[in-house]
Protein backbone atom coordinates (compact mmCIF):
# COMPACT_ATOMS: atom_id res chain seq x y z
CA UNK A 1 0.00 0.00 0.00
CA UNK A 2 1.42 3.20 -0.90
CA UNK A 3 0.51 6.78 -1.58
CA UNK A 4 1.23 8.67 -5.18
CA UNK A 5 1.20 12.34 -4.48
CA UNK A 6 -1.48 14.68 -6.20
CA UNK A 7 0.17 15.90 -9.27
CA UNK A 8 1.93 19.45 -9.74
CA UNK A 9 -1.43 21.35 -10.29
CA UNK A 10 -3.65 18.98 -10.90
CA UNK A 11 -6.40 17.98 -8.13
CA UNK A 12 -6.71 14.67 -6.21
CA UNK A 13 -9.61 13.46 -8.54
CA UNK A 14 -7.29 14.43 -12.32
CA UNK A 15 -4.15 12.33 -10.74
CA UNK A 16 -6.56 9.49 -9.81
CA UNK A 17 -7.55 9.47 -13.73
CA UNK A 18 -4.07 9.85 -15.09
CA UNK A 19 -3.24 6.80 -12.39
CA UNK A 20 -6.19 4.83 -14.22
CA UNK A 21 -5.86 5.95 -17.60
CA UNK A 22 -1.89 4.23 -17.18
CA UNK A 23 -3.89 0.96 -15.61
CA UNK A 24 -6.24 0.69 -18.38
CA UNK A 25 -3.34 1.07 -21.03
CA UNK A 26 -1.28 -1.28 -19.57
CA UNK A 27 -4.50 -3.40 -20.14
CA UNK A 28 -5.77 -3.52 -16.49
CA UNK A 29 -9.63 -4.21 -16.45
CA UNK A 30 -12.00 -2.66 -13.93
CA UNK A 31 -13.69 -5.20 -11.31
CA UNK A 32 -15.75 -2.87 -9.60
CA UNK A 33 -14.95 -0.28 -6.43
CA UNK A 34 -13.52 -1.06 -3.13
CA UNK A 35 -13.46 0.87 0.06
CA UNK A 36 -11.08 0.37 2.81
CA UNK A 37 -12.26 2.89 6.14
CA UNK A 38 -10.27 3.40 9.47
CA UNK A 39 -12.05 4.85 13.04
CA UNK A 40 -10.10 6.21 16.06
CA UNK A 41 -11.11 5.24 19.28
CA UNK A 42 -8.99 6.74 22.48
CA UNK A 43 -9.44 5.43 25.70
CA UNK A 44 -11.76 7.28 28.08
CA UNK A 45 -10.13 9.71 30.51
CA UNK A 46 -12.03 8.22 33.40
CA UNK A 47 -10.58 4.68 32.84
CA UNK A 48 -7.18 5.96 32.59
CA UNK A 49 -6.56 6.52 36.37
CA UNK A 50 -6.66 2.93 37.23
CA UNK A 51 -4.39 1.09 34.36
CA UNK A 52 -1.37 3.93 34.97
CA UNK A 53 -1.34 3.79 31.27
CA UNK A 54 -1.10 6.89 29.10
CA UNK A 55 -4.59 7.12 26.57
CA UNK A 56 -4.12 4.92 23.82
CA UNK A 57 -5.25 5.27 20.15
CA UNK A 58 -7.07 1.86 18.86
CA UNK A 59 -7.82 1.78 15.10
CA UNK A 60 -10.54 0.00 13.63
CA UNK A 61 -11.04 -0.97 10.11
CA UNK A 62 -12.74 -2.15 7.49
CA UNK A 63 -11.78 -3.44 4.35
CA UNK A 64 -14.40 -4.18 1.22
CA UNK A 65 -12.34 -7.22 0.37
CA UNK A 66 -12.70 -9.12 3.53
CA UNK A 67 -16.57 -7.85 3.94
CA UNK A 68 -17.25 -10.04 6.90
CA UNK A 69 -14.18 -8.77 8.89
CA UNK A 70 -12.79 -5.82 11.28
CA UNK A 71 -9.61 -5.36 11.94
CA UNK A 72 -8.63 -3.53 15.25
CA UNK A 73 -5.01 -2.40 15.82
CA UNK A 74 -2.72 -0.50 18.08
CA UNK A 75 -0.13 1.41 16.52
CA UNK A 76 2.92 -0.48 16.92
CA UNK A 77 0.82 -2.93 18.55
CA UNK A 78 -0.82 -6.59 17.87
CA UNK A 79 -4.20 -6.46 14.98
CA UNK A 80 -7.10 -8.49 15.54
CA UNK A 81 -8.98 -10.04 12.77
CA UNK A 82 -12.36 -10.06 14.27
CA UNK A 83 -16.24 -10.49 12.69
CA UNK A 84 -18.25 -7.78 11.96
CA UNK A 85 -19.43 -8.05 15.56
CA UNK A 86 -16.74 -6.43 17.16
CA UNK A 87 -18.29 -2.77 15.62
CA UNK A 88 -21.32 -3.70 18.05
CA UNK A 89 -18.89 -4.67 20.58
CA UNK A 90 -17.19 -1.41 20.74
CA UNK A 91 -20.75 0.53 21.35
CA UNK A 92 -20.94 -1.79 24.29
CA UNK A 93 -17.78 -0.33 25.41
CA UNK A 94 -18.38 3.10 24.71
CA UNK A 95 -17.53 4.08 28.26
CA UNK A 96 -14.14 3.26 27.50
CA UNK A 97 -13.70 4.16 24.04
CA UNK A 98 -14.75 6.95 22.67
CA UNK A 99 -15.09 7.08 18.85
CA UNK A 100 -13.67 10.43 17.53
CA UNK A 101 -15.56 10.84 14.63
CA UNK A 102 -13.85 13.35 13.23
CA UNK A 103 -11.05 11.37 12.75
CA UNK A 104 -12.64 8.75 10.68
CA UNK A 105 -10.64 8.32 7.37
CA UNK A 106 -11.35 6.21 4.58
CA UNK A 107 -9.92 5.17 0.97
CA UNK A 108 -12.56 4.48 -1.46
CA UNK A 109 -11.68 3.53 -6.18
CA UNK A 110 -11.60 0.99 -8.66
CA UNK A 111 -10.43 -2.40 -8.58
CA UNK A 112 -8.31 -3.01 -11.42
CA UNK A 113 -7.20 -7.03 -12.60
CA UNK A 114 -4.21 -7.30 -14.52
CA UNK A 115 -3.16 -10.83 -14.98
CA UNK A 116 -2.20 -12.21 -11.44
CA UNK A 117 -2.25 -8.37 -9.96
CA UNK A 118 -5.00 -6.47 -8.13
CA UNK A 119 -4.67 -2.69 -8.15
CA UNK A 120 -6.68 -0.29 -6.04
CA UNK A 121 -6.91 3.27 -6.61
CA UNK A 122 -8.04 5.05 -4.02
CA UNK A 123 -9.04 8.94 -2.69
CA UNK A 124 -8.47 8.81 0.36
CA UNK A 125 -11.35 11.37 2.50
CA UNK A 126 -11.59 12.49 5.64
CA UNK A 127 -15.10 13.82 5.94
CA UNK A 128 -16.17 16.01 3.20
CA UNK A 129 -12.44 16.73 1.81
CA UNK A 130 -9.82 14.70 -0.27
CA UNK A 131 -7.04 14.50 1.03
CA UNK A 132 -4.98 12.14 -1.20
CA UNK A 133 -4.62 8.73 -3.14
CA UNK A 134 -3.59 5.56 -1.84
CA UNK A 135 -2.63 2.43 -4.64
CA UNK A 136 -2.57 -0.92 -3.09
CA UNK A 137 -0.83 -3.69 -5.46
CA UNK A 138 -1.31 -6.94 -4.90
CA UNK A 139 0.41 -10.04 -6.50
CA UNK A 140 -2.02 -12.70 -5.42
CA UNK A 141 -0.38 -15.94 -5.91
CA UNK A 142 2.30 -15.58 -3.48
CA UNK A 143 2.11 -15.94 0.12
CA UNK A 144 5.52 -14.65 1.32
CA UNK A 145 5.85 -11.23 0.67
CA UNK A 146 9.21 -11.12 0.18
CA UNK A 147 9.70 -13.67 -2.34
CA UNK A 148 7.71 -11.82 -4.99
CA UNK A 149 9.17 -7.70 -3.87
CA UNK A 150 10.97 -7.52 -6.79
CA UNK A 151 7.93 -8.47 -9.23
CA UNK A 152 5.72 -6.24 -7.26
CA UNK A 153 8.64 -3.05 -7.97
CA UNK A 154 8.87 -3.84 -11.14
CA UNK A 155 5.04 -4.08 -11.94
CA UNK A 156 4.29 -0.70 -10.24
CA UNK A 157 7.27 1.38 -12.25
CA UNK A 158 4.93 0.47 -15.50
CA UNK A 159 2.68 2.44 -14.10
CA UNK A 160 3.84 4.61 -11.08
CA UNK A 161 7.22 5.58 -12.29
CA UNK A 162 9.16 7.20 -9.66
CA UNK A 163 6.19 7.20 -7.42
CA UNK A 164 7.03 3.98 -6.76
CA UNK A 165 7.46 3.03 -3.10
CA UNK A 166 10.19 1.44 -1.27
CA UNK A 167 9.68 -1.63 0.29
CA UNK A 168 7.39 -1.83 3.37
CA UNK A 169 8.37 -1.98 6.95
CA UNK A 170 5.55 -4.46 7.38
CA UNK A 171 7.79 -7.36 4.67
CA UNK A 172 11.04 -6.32 7.13
CA UNK A 173 8.93 -7.90 10.23
CA UNK A 174 7.75 -11.04 8.51
CA UNK A 175 10.79 -12.86 6.98
CA UNK A 176 9.25 -15.67 5.83
CA UNK A 177 6.45 -15.93 7.46
CA UNK A 178 2.87 -16.15 5.43
CA UNK A 179 1.37 -12.75 4.58
CA UNK A 180 -1.66 -11.89 6.19
CA UNK A 181 -4.90 -9.56 5.44
CA UNK A 182 -3.66 -7.92 8.73
CA UNK A 183 0.04 -6.62 7.33
CA UNK A 184 -2.20 -5.16 4.72
CA UNK A 185 -4.62 -3.18 7.35
CA UNK A 186 -1.45 -1.86 9.02
CA UNK A 187 -0.06 -0.52 5.80
CA UNK A 188 -3.69 1.55 5.09
CA UNK A 189 -2.82 2.41 9.14
CA UNK A 190 0.21 4.30 8.61
CA UNK A 191 -0.73 5.40 5.36
CA UNK A 192 -3.94 7.08 6.64
CA UNK A 193 -1.78 8.80 9.60
CA UNK A 194 0.66 9.96 7.59
CA UNK A 195 -1.76 11.75 5.46
CA UNK A 196 -3.80 13.11 8.56
CA UNK A 197 -0.56 14.82 9.71
CA UNK A 198 0.20 16.39 6.18
CA UNK A 199 -1.43 19.56 5.50
CA UNK A 200 -4.86 19.59 3.72
CA UNK A 201 -4.56 19.14 -0.42
CA UNK A 202 -5.20 22.97 -1.26
CA UNK A 203 -8.42 23.97 -2.97
CA UNK A 204 -7.99 25.18 -6.49
CA UNK A 205 -9.10 28.40 -6.29
CA UNK A 206 -8.34 32.07 -5.79
CA UNK A 207 -6.96 32.67 -1.97
CA UNK B 1 -12.88 -1.16 35.63
CA UNK B 2 -14.38 2.58 34.94
CA UNK B 3 -15.92 4.61 37.52
CA UNK B 4 -18.74 2.35 37.47
CA UNK B 5 -19.51 -0.82 40.51
CA UNK B 6 -19.02 -3.36 38.46
CA UNK B 7 -16.39 -4.24 35.39
CA UNK B 8 -16.88 -4.60 32.62
CA UNK B 9 -16.15 -8.77 31.36
CA UNK B 10 -15.68 -10.52 28.67
CA UNK B 11 -15.12 -14.26 28.31
CA UNK B 12 -12.42 -15.58 25.35
CA UNK B 13 -12.78 -19.34 24.59
CA UNK B 14 -10.76 -21.44 22.45
CA UNK B 15 -11.07 -24.95 21.16
CA UNK B 16 -8.00 -27.35 22.43
CA UNK B 17 -8.97 -29.74 20.68
CA UNK B 18 -9.52 -28.53 17.12
CA UNK B 19 -6.36 -26.56 15.56
CA UNK B 20 -7.39 -23.26 13.44
CA UNK B 21 -10.54 -22.76 14.87
CA UNK B 22 -11.08 -18.89 15.60
CA UNK B 23 -11.33 -17.99 19.46
CA UNK B 24 -14.38 -16.91 20.59
CA UNK B 25 -14.90 -13.78 22.46
CA UNK B 26 -18.33 -13.24 24.35
CA UNK B 27 -20.16 -10.03 25.85
CA UNK B 28 -22.74 -10.77 28.62
CA UNK B 29 -25.11 -8.23 29.62
CA UNK B 30 -26.64 -7.87 32.83
CA UNK B 31 -29.88 -10.00 33.63
CA UNK B 32 -33.05 -8.21 32.01
CA UNK B 33 -35.21 -6.54 33.85
CA UNK B 34 -38.85 -8.64 34.38
CA UNK B 35 -36.56 -11.29 34.62
CA UNK B 36 -37.96 -12.90 37.61
CA UNK B 37 -40.89 -14.30 35.95
CA UNK B 38 -38.60 -16.12 33.81
CA UNK B 39 -37.78 -19.72 34.15
CA UNK B 40 -34.04 -19.18 32.43
CA UNK B 41 -31.66 -16.24 33.49
CA UNK B 42 -31.97 -13.91 29.72
CA UNK B 43 -29.09 -11.46 28.96
CA UNK B 44 -27.99 -9.61 26.05
CA UNK B 45 -25.12 -11.18 24.31
CA UNK B 46 -22.71 -10.40 21.63
CA UNK B 47 -20.24 -13.24 20.20
CA UNK B 48 -17.25 -12.45 17.88
CA UNK B 49 -15.18 -14.79 16.49
CA UNK B 50 -11.30 -13.58 16.44
CA UNK B 51 -7.92 -14.63 15.44
CA UNK B 52 -5.72 -16.38 17.78
CA UNK B 53 -3.95 -13.22 19.39
CA UNK B 54 -7.07 -12.44 21.33
CA UNK B 55 -5.39 -12.93 24.64
CA UNK B 56 -2.47 -10.01 23.74
CA UNK B 57 -5.09 -7.22 22.17
CA UNK B 58 -7.05 -7.56 25.10
CA UNK B 59 -3.89 -6.70 27.42
CA UNK B 60 -3.24 -3.96 24.71
CA UNK B 61 -6.85 -2.92 25.31
CA UNK B 62 -6.43 -2.33 29.02
CA UNK B 63 -8.38 -5.68 30.15
CA UNK B 64 -6.81 -7.65 32.69
CA UNK B 65 -7.23 -11.74 33.36
CA UNK B 66 -9.30 -12.41 35.82
CA UNK B 67 -9.66 -16.12 35.85
CA UNK B 68 -9.20 -18.70 33.00
CA UNK B 69 -9.95 -22.28 33.32
CA UNK B 70 -10.34 -25.63 30.72
CA UNK B 71 -13.36 -27.38 30.21
CA UNK B 72 -13.84 -31.11 28.78
CA UNK B 73 -16.88 -32.62 28.43
CA UNK B 74 -19.40 -33.08 26.04
CA UNK B 75 -21.90 -31.04 23.94
CA UNK B 76 -25.61 -31.51 22.75
CA UNK B 77 -28.26 -29.52 20.97
CA UNK B 78 -32.01 -30.15 20.55
CA UNK B 79 -33.42 -27.61 18.72
CA UNK B 80 -31.50 -24.12 19.58
CA UNK B 81 -31.11 -25.29 22.96
CA UNK B 82 -27.41 -26.58 23.87
CA UNK B 83 -26.54 -28.63 26.54
CA UNK B 84 -22.95 -28.96 27.77
CA UNK B 85 -22.02 -31.54 30.14
CA UNK B 86 -18.41 -31.20 31.03
CA UNK B 87 -15.87 -30.89 34.08
CA UNK B 88 -13.69 -28.00 34.73
CA UNK B 89 -9.92 -28.12 35.57
CA UNK B 90 -7.87 -25.84 37.59
CA UNK B 91 -5.07 -24.73 35.48
CA UNK B 92 -2.09 -24.86 38.25
CA UNK B 93 0.46 -22.37 36.19
CA UNK B 94 -1.39 -19.29 34.07
CA UNK B 95 -1.10 -19.99 31.07
CA UNK B 96 -0.55 -23.75 30.55
CA UNK B 97 -3.15 -25.80 29.90
CA UNK B 98 -0.86 -29.23 29.89
CA UNK B 99 -0.46 -29.02 33.31
CA UNK B 100 -4.40 -29.10 34.81
CA UNK B 101 -6.08 -30.69 37.89
CA UNK B 102 -10.07 -31.70 38.06
CA UNK B 103 -11.81 -28.61 40.00
CA UNK B 104 -13.99 -31.22 41.71
CA UNK B 105 -15.27 -34.82 40.53
CA UNK B 106 -18.45 -33.89 39.50
CA UNK B 107 -19.88 -32.74 35.97
CA UNK B 108 -21.87 -29.39 35.43
CA UNK B 109 -24.65 -29.43 33.17
CA UNK B 110 -25.43 -26.07 31.22
CA UNK B 111 -28.15 -25.49 29.75
CA UNK B 112 -28.43 -22.09 27.30
CA UNK B 113 -30.00 -20.72 24.05
CA UNK B 114 -28.63 -18.18 21.48
CA UNK B 115 -32.12 -16.81 20.26
CA UNK B 116 -33.09 -12.91 18.79
CA UNK B 117 -34.07 -11.07 21.24
CA UNK B 118 -37.74 -11.08 23.01
CA UNK B 119 -38.15 -14.56 22.34
CA UNK B 120 -39.09 -14.97 26.05
CA UNK B 121 -41.04 -18.15 25.31
CA UNK B 122 -38.21 -19.56 24.77
CA UNK B 123 -37.18 -20.00 28.61
CA UNK B 124 -40.78 -21.84 28.94
CA UNK B 125 -38.96 -24.88 26.31
CA UNK B 126 -35.77 -24.85 28.53
CA UNK B 127 -37.98 -25.14 31.98
CA UNK B 128 -39.68 -28.06 30.22
CA UNK B 129 -36.24 -29.65 28.84
CA UNK B 130 -35.08 -28.98 32.22
CA UNK B 131 -38.24 -30.87 33.75
CA UNK B 132 -37.09 -33.87 31.88
CA UNK B 133 -34.04 -34.16 33.13
CA UNK B 134 -34.94 -34.46 37.17
CA UNK B 135 -34.25 -36.49 38.90
CA UNK B 136 -30.87 -37.11 37.50
CA UNK B 137 -30.06 -33.48 37.56
CA UNK B 138 -31.91 -30.43 38.98
CA UNK B 139 -31.12 -27.34 36.54
CA UNK B 140 -31.62 -24.16 38.32
CA UNK B 141 -31.63 -20.31 37.10
CA UNK B 142 -28.39 -18.81 38.43
CA UNK B 143 -28.46 -15.78 39.88
CA UNK B 144 -24.80 -14.15 38.85
CA UNK B 145 -24.66 -11.75 41.53
CA UNK B 146 -24.31 -14.22 43.62
CA UNK B 147 -21.04 -15.48 41.77
CA UNK B 148 -19.46 -11.77 41.17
Amino acid sequence: VAQVPVAEGKSVQQTVEMLTRKLELLGAEKQGTFCVDCETYHTAASTMGNQGQTGKLMYVMHNSEYPLSCFALFENGPCLIADANFDILMVKLKGFFQNAKANKIESRGTRYQYCDFLVKVGTVTMGPSARGISVEVEYCPCVIANDCWNLLMEFMQSFMGSHTPGIPSVFGTKHDSIYSPADTMVQYMELFNKIRKQQQVPVAGIR
Amino acid sequence: KGQQASPFVLRARRSMDKSGMPWHLRYLGQPEIGDKNRHALVRNCVDIATSDNLTDFLVEMGFRMDHEFVAKGHVFRKGIMKIVVYKIFRILMPGNTDSIEPLSLSYLVELNVVAPAGQDVVSDDMRNFAEQLKPLVHLEKIDPKRLM
